[in-house]
């Protein structure tokens, strides 16, 4: 086995050189000072409300709430790591937990509430939202902040002219396709817009055929799965219809700009985005709705629901020189209390059990009252989204050869093929 | 006279302690942040990469690895492609607009201020307008044009789609300096061949570009280089999802995709060293190529 070298970047050494001479706990005023870390500027509100709440109980500590943009968060947290200058407290996403747990820069917070209620994280949270604070050695690595799923969000306006119900729960993928052409033939506009994207396309259709991306292993793929290729060949192929839109036309116009420059009738939304969706596009206020996702007609296996559930969590380093505090913290944070705030803030569905309601209680602030019970009402069939270890190495690659099967580069059985050889060589290469 | 010496060398040696010290902030920070990084970068080019800034030596494996790639190969293809599209035309058209804002015209100033815009602006912003522009169905050209040209997403087109916005943001900085080159002209050297009966034609070729050759010569350099090193232009222009990324691809939207995306620093490294070796190739045959067209005598 080599040795593992640790490499210090000099200009790193130096910055934290000059960062130690400007901040540390030794605050003044005699004050706890906390920083708490986010990249979503739209939950600023909701995260200082919490920290306020905290802070009002406990008067000897400050926190202050930073955001930085999604893409530069990654980028400077891992420089942070490197330097051991992370932040106190800061969101961590399914897509890095695994690579910071696994790596030892975030604290293992399983035993967070062992002195109060053992069995805490059990009682209060579901089996996804525990999965998604889980390191690979299935120890707990965050305090679960959110959960969400993926509906279907449809243009009223475009229904009615072609004279089609609007979707229910008994939709099938059928009525799907069967809406769409009756919408293209009535308006013109596209139907349902099946666009290349993962978590807000395909792996929902994989999933609610009983197919699967990863196995229960968590390293071995599912594209050689005759149920995961049927959903993808049956995904794949919706761009051939006339009433969907090819990947060139999504490569330049989103869905969602299609949707809201009403161009098409359907897409995939995930429930994160509807409140700024509402708050952004008020001239179409009244003209959409949202609805679950529509089932499998003849699943090879389950009852042909599924929807594909993420899940944030917040998390801190194990490295930190006011540890304590900062658990004191994150327990209120994941306390019913601090997840109240959270919901009632509108951003994001709480992931404590049972406070649902208050995210959906945020949009009765709108004239035009939205389904979103929708969202949660699909918990109860939600698949994890799916992630490993090496996902950032598969992930780029799969959805290289999904673009290449879509210009009909290659064949969708060499695409299916090269996924799945994807995934291997990203486990073996390890 | 020995005494004299030692006088002079006692003063020269404060003098140059002097000069030390006024560069040393300059100095150091190209040792720390230019240096230091380009000398790790080649030490993790042979290593395997790790998350957190964890490494391990182990040898050209990486090089190996690039070299056999279909992928590295598309690039450098790319790259090449891409120069070739804007090193030439963006030369020719930098030097056509440098010679008319030279001429006594209207609103010259105004004129040079609107050309030199583009370099003003962020080159995010100019990617995102260009974007819309050449949107298939909902853009301006193809809208004025009555055409139906996928500029972003053809795999054919999406390389000169790239090279023109490229030249465009590149012809007002590129005119302003060989401006410079012009107006160093004597105007004795036009006198002159006037009265010997020169066409504007002949005066361009034979007094104009001429004198402007080391101006141009240094241009030249510049913009294949920025060429070689184009990332920025096409990220904006081509997103992920974009089926004619693969065409697209430059050296450096590669090694930004393996080190930032995928995660492999080691293998993006060997790309950056790659380049780099490249650029420095380039570099020296034009060097070495000037001798023939560059006239430096005035």
């Amino acid at each position: 086995m080599k040795k593992l070298k640790k490499l210090v970047p000099l200009s790193l050494a130096c910055a934290a050189a000059l960062a130690l001479a400007g901040c540390g706990s030794g605050s003044s005023d005699g004050k706890t000072h906390l920083t708490f870390q986010i990249w979503d500027v739209a939950q600023r509100d909701g995260m200082q409300a919490i920290c306020d709440a905290y802070t009002a109980q406990h008067p000897d500590v400050v926190i202050e709430v930073q955001v930085t943009s999604w893409n530069e968060y990654w980028t400077k947290l891992e420089a942070a790591a490197i330097s051991n200058q992370m932040p106190d407290i800061f969101w961590m996403h399914t897509n890095e937990i695994l690579k910071y747990a696994d790596y030892g820069k975030i604290a293992d917070l399983t035993d967070l509430y062992d002195e109060t209620d053992p069995g805490y994280f059990q009682e209060h949270f579901s089996e996804v939202s525990l999965k998604n604070i889980q390191g690979s050695d299935g120890r707990y690595y965050g305090v679960p902040k959110d959960k969400d799923t993926v509906g279907l969000v449809y243009n009223k306006e475009m229904f009615d002219a072609a004279n089609v119900p609007y979707p229910d729960e008994n939709w099938t993928w059928d009525d799907l396709c069967e809406a769409s052409q009756k919408i293209y033939d009535a308006t013109g506009k596209y139907g349902y817009m099946a666009y290349g994207d993962d978590q807000l396309g395909y792996w929902n259709f994989v999933y609610q055929n009983g197919g699967y991306i990863l196995a229960e292993d968590g390293v071995t793929g599912g594209f050689d799965n005759q149920a995961t290729r049927d959903a993808m060949k049956f995904y794949i192929d919706l761009q051939k219809e006339e009433w969907c839109p090819d990947q060139n036309y999504f490569a330049e116009t989103s869905p969602g700009t299609a949707f809201f420059s009403e161009q098409g009738a359907m897409f995939l939304e995930g429930n994160w985005n509807i409140l700024s969706e509402m708050q952004n596009y008020p001239d179409m206020a009244g003209k959409w709705d949202v609805a679950v996702l529509p089932k499998c007609p003849n699943p090879a296996e389950g009852d042909g629901r599924a929807t594909i559930s993420n899940g944030l969590c917040y998390a801190t380093s194990p490295e930190n020189e006011n540890l304590e505090i900062v658990k004191d913290v994150l327990r209120f944070f994941g306390s019913e209390e601090g997840q109240r705030i959270q919901g009632e803030s509108g951003a994001a569905i709480p992931a404590y059990e049972g406070l649902e309601q208050t995210w959906i209680d945020v949009f009765d602030q709108f004239d035009y009252r939205l389904n979103v019970e929708c969202f949660v009402d699909m918990f109860d069939y939600s698949e994890q989204s799916v992630n490993n270890k090496y996902r950032s190495v598969w992930k780029p690659e799969v959805t290289e050869i999904l673009l290449s099967i879509y210009s009909g580069d290659r064949s969708f059985e060499d695409g299916m093929d090269a996924m799945q050889n994807a995934l291997k060589e990203a486990a073996e290469d390890d | 006279m020995a005494n004299v010496t030692a006088k002079t060398s006692k003063h020269a040696k404060s003098e140059s302690r002097w000069a030390y010290i006024m560069v040393a902030p300059t100095v150091i920070g190209l040792l720390v942040l230019n240096i230091y990084p380009f000398l790790e970068t080649i030490v993790m080019s042979f290593s395997k990469t790790r998350p957190f800034g964890l490494f391990e030596l182990q040898g050209i494996e990486n090089y190996l690895e690039m070299f056999t790639s279909a992928e590295f190969w598309r690039a450098n293809l790319n790259t090449l492609y891409f120069c070739i599209l804007t090193v030439p035309l963006g030369l020719f058209l930098s030097l056509v607009v440098a010679v008319m804002l030279n001429a006594k015209i209207k609103g010259r100033t105004f004129f040079r201020a609107v050309f030199f815009l583009p370099m003003v602006v962020a080159p995010a912003a100019v990617a995102m307008v260009w974007k819309w522009m050449f949107n298939t169905e909902y853009g301006i050209i193809n809208t004025l044009f009555h055409s139906g040209i996928s500029w972003i997403t053809d795999p054919n087109v999406v390389m000169v789609t790239c090279a023109i916005v490229a030249i465009w943001s590149a012809i007002g900085y590129d005119a302003v300096l060989l401006l410079s080159g012009l107006q160093n002209i004597s105007k004795s050297y036009y006198e002159a061949a006037s009265l010997d009966g020169a066409t504007k034609l002949q005066q361009f070729f034979y007094i104009t570009l001429p004198m402007v050759s080391p101006t141009l010569f240094v241009v030249m350099i510049m913009r294949l280089m920025s060429s070689i090193k184009v990332y920025d232009l096409i990220y904006m222009l081509v997103e992920e999802s974009n089926p004619a990324l693969t065409k697209a691809q430059s050296l450096m939207y590669l090694f930004y995709r393996e080190s930032f995306i995928t995660g492999n620093r080691g293998l993006g490294s060997s790309v950056v060293i790659w380049t780099v070796a490249v650029i420095g190739l380039v570099t020296v045959v034009q060097f070495w190529g000037q001798k023939k067209w560059v006239n430096y005598e005035v």
